[in-house]
This record gives C-alpha cells, sequence and structure tokens, in this order.
C-alpha cells in the first residue's frame, strides 16, 4: 500500500516536471516563431531588397511601356503612338 | 544516601506531564486557534501569482504583410543591495547592452532596492545575460515593438512607448484593439521553483490583442517615399506630402510626409516628424481649390460651358487687386479654358456668378471645413470660415483657393470625389482587424453623400485633362494614359498674420488616372520648393507616383475622355 502511493507520487512528481519542461519548450519555441516572423517581414522589407537591387546594379524602369494585345500594338515611353507587331501576347 | 527511586520516578512524570501539557496547549493553539491564519502564511510563501502578458497584435498592409509587430524581450534590472562588486558586473554587462561600464557601475551603486539597467533587450542577449548569474541582476520578461519596414509609413504607424502603449499614429488610435488583456497565473511553487503537482494552479490566460489590417500598400508606400524624398531634395523644398487613394473606394494606399522619421528608434528624430501632416496640418490649397468652384459652376449651370467670358490680368475686388500668374492681355476663356490656364481672375468671375452661399455649400460638400473621420488621432478639420463670417474678398480668394485652408487629405478627397463620379467617400486607413482566432473583422462601411452629378464630375474630368494635355499640367504627362489633375501654387500665410509670405509658395498636383476609368487619385505637395509653381514643382513628383502606382496595382489605359468646350487654341 505504501509502496503504491510512493510509486504514485514519484511518476507524479516526474509528470509534473516533464509538464513544466514542455511548457518551457512551448514557450521557446512560441518565442522563436515570433522572432523568425520578424526576421521574415525584415528581409521581405521594400527598402532591403532595393538596397540589395541596387547593389546589383538593378533599378526600377523610368517608362513603362504597353502592350495591346487585341492590335498587336504598343505604345513607347515617349508617346508618340508609334505601331508595332511584337509583343502581342498579354 | 540517594533518594528512593519513586520519587525521582514521581518527579520525571510531572516534569514529562507537564512538558506534554504544554505541548498539547501549543499543538492545540497552533492547529485551532492559528490553523487558518498559518495555512495562509504557508499558502503565501508557496503560491505565486504572475501576469502573463497579451500578445500585442500587428499591424498589417493591405496585403497582410507586416508593418508592426512584437518581439520577444526583457528588461535587465538589479537590487543594488544584492550587488556585491558593482564594477566587475558593469563590465561584464557592458559589451553586451552596448552600456557605459561607469553608467552601469553608479546605477548598481546607488540606493534602493530596484533599477533598471537597460530595457526592451533582445532575448539572444538575455539568455547571455542570464547565464552570467551576477548576483542582483535579474531579468524581467517583456516584449519590444519593431518596424521591419523601417521608415515607410511611419506616421501612419506611429509607435509605442517602453511600456507598451501606443504614443502615437495607428499604435495610438488602435490602442486599445491592439493592446488585448493581460492575464495571470497562480500556482503553488516548490523551493526550486518547480510547480507541485496537485498544488493550487489556477490561470486565467491572456487575450491578445487583435491586428490591424490597414489600407496601405507597403511596396507603393516605399516607392512613394523614395520619390518624395528625391523631389524635396532636388527642390531644396522644407518638406512634402504625398497621398495616393483607390478611386472607387478612397481607401488610402499611401501616405507620408518627409521628413519622417524611423519608429524602430524615434528617440533620434525630432518630434516634429512624428506627425502624420497628411492628415493633421491645413495648408491653403491654391489653385486646386478651383475644381471645386468649376464643379459648384457646372452643378449650379451658372456659366453656359460653352461661353468664353473675357478675362483680363489683374481685378480690383474691395481694397485689393489680384492677378494671374502671369502677364497677359484680355483672353477669351471657357470654363475649361479657365481650369486648364489656372486664372485666378476667371475663376473669381465663376465664382461671382455662383455666388457665395452656393460656394459655400459647395466646399462643405467637397469635405472643407471638417475632419473625413478617417479614424486617425489629431486630424484637422482644416479651416473654413462660416458664411455670415465671410469677408468682401471671401468669395473671390477662395474661388482661387486662397483664405481657405484644407488639409492633404481633404483636397485628395475632393479629387477622388470628382473621379468617383461625383460621390464623396470616407477616406480610410483601416480594412479591418483580425481578431485572436484569425478571424478577419472588416471595418465598418465608409460614409458617402452625392456632392455633384456624374454628369457634372464628368466635366470637370474633361476640364481636368485638358489641364495636363495643354494647360498647367503637362508635367503630369504619362504615356499611353490619360491623367486628369490640377496645379496649385498657393502662397504661404505668414505666421504674424500680417499677410502672405513673399516668394514662397506651396506647389502641389492633385490629380487620377486613367481619366476615363479612374482608379487612382495622387496628390503630391511639396513646401516651399525651389522651381516654385505647381506645375513645375509638384506636377514630375505627381507623374512619378502614379508611375510607381501604375506598375504596382496594375492599372490598364482606359478610353480617353474628350476635351471640354474651349476658346483657346490646343496644341
Amino acid at each position: 500500500m505504501v509502496f503504491g502511493i510512493v510509486v504514485v507520487n514519484v511518476l507524479l512528481a516526474q509528470t509534473s516536471f516533464r509538464i513544466t519542461s514542455a511548457e518551457q519548450r512551448l514557450e521557446e519555441l512560441s518565442q522563436e516563431h515570433l522572432e523568425l516572423v520578424s526576421e521574415q517581414a525584415s528581409l521581405s522589407a521594400p527598402g532591403r531588397i532595393a538596397a540589395w537591387a541596387s547593389r546589383h546594379g538593378m533599378r526600377l524602369p523610368d517608362d513603362i511601356r504597353i502592350l495591346h494585345a487585341s492590335g498587336g500594338r504598343h505604345a513607347d515611353p515617349a508617346g508618340a503612338g508609334t505601331s508595332s507587331t511584337d509583343g502581342a501576347s498579354p | 544516601m540517594s533518594r528512593p527511586p519513586a520519587r525521582r520516578l514521581l518527579a520525571l512524570f510531572a516534569v514529562m506531564a507537564f512538558a506534554f501539557a504544554a505541548i498539547s496547549v501549543r499543538l492545540v493553539v497552533l492547529q485551532v486557534g492559528q490553523a487558518q491564519e498559518l495555512q495562509d502564511r504557508a499558502l503565501d510563501q508557496r503560491v505565486r501569482t504572475t501576469e502573463l502578458p497579451a500578445q500585442r497584435g500587428q499591424i498589417l498592409d493591405r496585403d497582410g504583410a507586416r508593418l508592426a509587430l512584437s518581439t520577444p524581450a526583457a528588461d535587465v534590472y538589479a537590487d543594488p543591495r544584492m550587488v556585491l562588486d558593482p564594477w566587475a558586473a558593469a563590465s561584464q554587462l557592458s559589451p553586451l547592452l552596448h552600456v557605459d561600464a561607469a553608467s552601469l557601475a553608479g546605477s548598481m551603486s546607488q540606493d534602493g532596492s530596484f533599477v533598471y539597467l537597460a530595457r526592451q533587450v533582445n532575448r539572444t542577449v538575455a539568455e547571455r545575460i542570464g547565464e552570467l548569474a551576477l548576483p542582483g541582476v535579474g531579468l524581467l520578461d517583456t516584449s519590444k515593438r519593431s518596424y521591419p519596414a523601417g521608415s515607410v509609413a511611419s506616421q501612419v504607424l506611429g509607435f509605442v512607448g517602453t511600456d507598451g502603449v501606443g504614443l502615437t499614429g495607428l499604435e495610438l488610435g488602435y490602442q486599445g484593439v491592439l493592446a488585448g488583456t493581460a492575464g495571470e497565473r497562480t500556482h503553488e511553487l516548490g523551493l526550486s521553483g518547480q510547480a507541485i503537482v496537485g498544488g493550487v494552479d489556477v490561470e486565467r490566460p491572456p487575450v491578445a490583442g487583435s491586428s490591424v489590417v490597414t489600407t496601405i500598400d507597403r511596396d507603393l508606400q516605399f516607392q512613394v517615399q523614395e520619390a518624395l524624398e528625391d523631389a524635396v531634395k532636388a527642390q531644396r523644398a522644407r518638406g512634402g506630402t504625398v497621398i495616393v487613394m483607390d478611386a472607387r473606394t478612397s481607401q488610402v494606399l499611401s501616405m507620408a510626409s518627409y521628413p519622417w522619421f524611423d519608429p524602430n528608434d524615434f528617440g533620434d528624430s525630432p518630434s516634429g516628424t512624428y506627425r502624420n501632416r497628411a492628415v493633421t496640418d491645413a495648408f491653403e490649397p491654391g489653385s486646386t481649390n478651383k475644381v471645386i468652384t468649376a464643379a459648384a459652376a457646372i452643378q449650379e449651370q451658372a456659366i453656359p460651358l460653352g461661353l468664353a467670358i473675357d478675362v483680363p490680368w489683374t481685378m480690383p475686388v474691395g481694397d485689393y487687386v489680384i492677378h494671374d500668374s502671369h502677364p497677359h492681355g484680355v483672353m477669351r476663356m471657357t470654363l475649361g479654358d479657365i481650369v486648364a490656364e489656372s486664372s485666378n481672375i476667371g475663376a473669381v468671375k465663376v465664382a461671382d456668378r455662383l455666388g457665395a452661399p452656393a460656394l459655400a455649400t459647395y466646399l462643405a460638400r467637397f469635405g472643407l471645413g471638417h475632419a473625413t473621420g478617417i479614424g486617425f488621432p489629431g486630424e484637422s478639420n482644416g479651416i473654413m470660415l462660416p458664411l455670415d463670417q465671410w469677408s468682401d474678398t471671401s468669395l473671390a480668394t477662395m474661388a482661387y483657393g486662397q483664405g481657405i485652408a484644407a488639409t492633404p487629405l481633404q483636397m485628395a478627397s475632393v479629387y477622388a470625389t470628382i473621379a468617383n463620379g461625383g460621390r464623396w467617400v470616407q477616406p480610410s486607413l483601416v480594412r479591418g482587424t483580425i481578431d485572436p482566432n484569425g478571424d478577419f473583422v472588416p471595418s465598418s462601411d465608409p460614409q458617402s453623400h452625392r456632392v455633384v452629378s456624374a454628369e457634372t464630375a464628368h466635366m470637370v474630368t474633361r476640364m481636368l485633362s485638358y489641364a495636363v494635355q495643354d494647360g498647367t499640367g503637362i508635367n503630369a504627362q504619362i504615356p499611353g494614359y490619360q491623367v486628369a489633375g490640377k496645379t496649385g501654387t498657393a502662397r504661404i500665410p505668414a505666421p504674424d498674420g500680417s499677410g502672405y509670405l513673399e516668394g514662397q509658395y506651396i506647389a502641389s498636383f492633385i490629380g487620377y488616372l486613367p481619366a476615363g476609368d479612374p482608379r487612382v487619385v495622387v496628390a503630391a505637395i511639396l513646401d516651399r520648393p525651389a522651381a516654385g509653381y505647381g506645375g513645375l514643382a509638384a506636377a514630375p513628383l505627381f507623374r512619378r507616383v502614379a508611375l510607381a502606382a501604375i506598375t504596382r496595382l496594375g492599372i490598364a489605359p482606359a478610353e480617353r475622355v474628350s476635351l471640354p468646350p474651349h476658346a483657346l487654341p490646343v496644341g
């Protein structure tokens, strides 16, 4: 009887330690998750990407080119109403 | 001769009986009289109640990109009474906290039982400090607000203080939504801090704050800020503001005022940079206000659209003489010409036909004189005198946008109203919230009201397109797209109220595109640019921002609108 009670108490104590350990691990992982989310947000920030692109010689286009799928025409950046048959696909 | 054993035994028995009685009495006192009190004291020693802080909600852009979020951190504190060697401890902490060792040693040498050594250090640093196991130095769990995109939309987002409470911007305006509700846990702990199985363990879990989903487009906002900064520097302006709005919903896609600040290090910037001037500051709009005069005149049929009137260079009004921006002879102008060429005299003549009560009515209907209700802290009403306080010159000056003040947001709303077919829609910055369960709760529908008819709005669009095609706004042209917009070059009131500053202007260009099917409204405003005029300084900024919006939002060209009736030669 006494032995049984002792065994149960030991098992309960062990379980308690495991629960506490698991809770701590969960807390650590939650914090790590938040930090990774923050890091992901920082890495995807447009300023960082723009700086990286600039260092590698890339830049935003100064103007835009409009392609007209139906007639195969496009308007060039000068807006002179030129037409072309290339770039007809949308 | 020794005592008889019986007497000695009797004495021993008496002593033992007394001792037993004393112990029994004490036992009764402890177990009965003081039982509850002692149980409570014992429980107090084992039971700990700790606050469980609520996770503050995030602020997201319209596509879910994180603009503000909280990460785990720790405050480092010391109990100076328990610190054995302040200088030794300081020398170990200094490189981790990046704080001068002498300062740390001083903090740990002062009187008292608690002093912060550093606030909101990151988890890695906190763990290293914990590993040092310095006597008298401890850590408190907290969180740190971070803004991953840096200064992007900083004036819209605002920031929080070290206590985690929003101080400006949406962080302040949505404090109640973002903060959540702290919880607490009460449990029995052993000496080692281990929870006691079967003991008290009551937890009231914290309720995390909701996340706020803004209408801001993070990537467009970044491009807008780059364009604005470049324009301000190129024009050696004192500052500038840009707003980009969805023409159909009046949702603000981008909003920035230069100079701005980095909310991650807001203490490094002057407090003036914290203000979201697009919402909180009013300025005299100048000629961009003529769109209201024109719309009112069309709606009230104050002037036939094909009628050309004489427009001289100057005209006396009360005790003053007003004039157009450039000398010219008497010109024959239609209302379309007046808008396209931005003639002050023409606008005054139209306003005379319209009358003060009607102009006042339309100024109010377009939203001037009262806050838009966008839900941003500190929004300004602008300044518009009640009709009964108008002077002899008020009708004339308000016709071309002086003697009245509006926020950039109010002016952007005016153009959004025209772009939206004559219906004013309340601007918005927040699409909704995401509750702790992950469910999206949309914001309530914005207020709206009709200001002018769709036909009137369309005619104004034709006039604004004319202004860009052949008027003062040609620098806003974008190849392949028809732009509708208006320049503004407004004088700046002197701070002492003595009139206007000489030779100093607020240059602006506000417009939308494509004119035939407006998708986006852009307001570009520069404070005292070198080029002076809106058409020279602000229109190129508008153009660059509009180009960014076209590519970012995938705006296709639309059918072109025709020019309005005009008397001036075109081309």
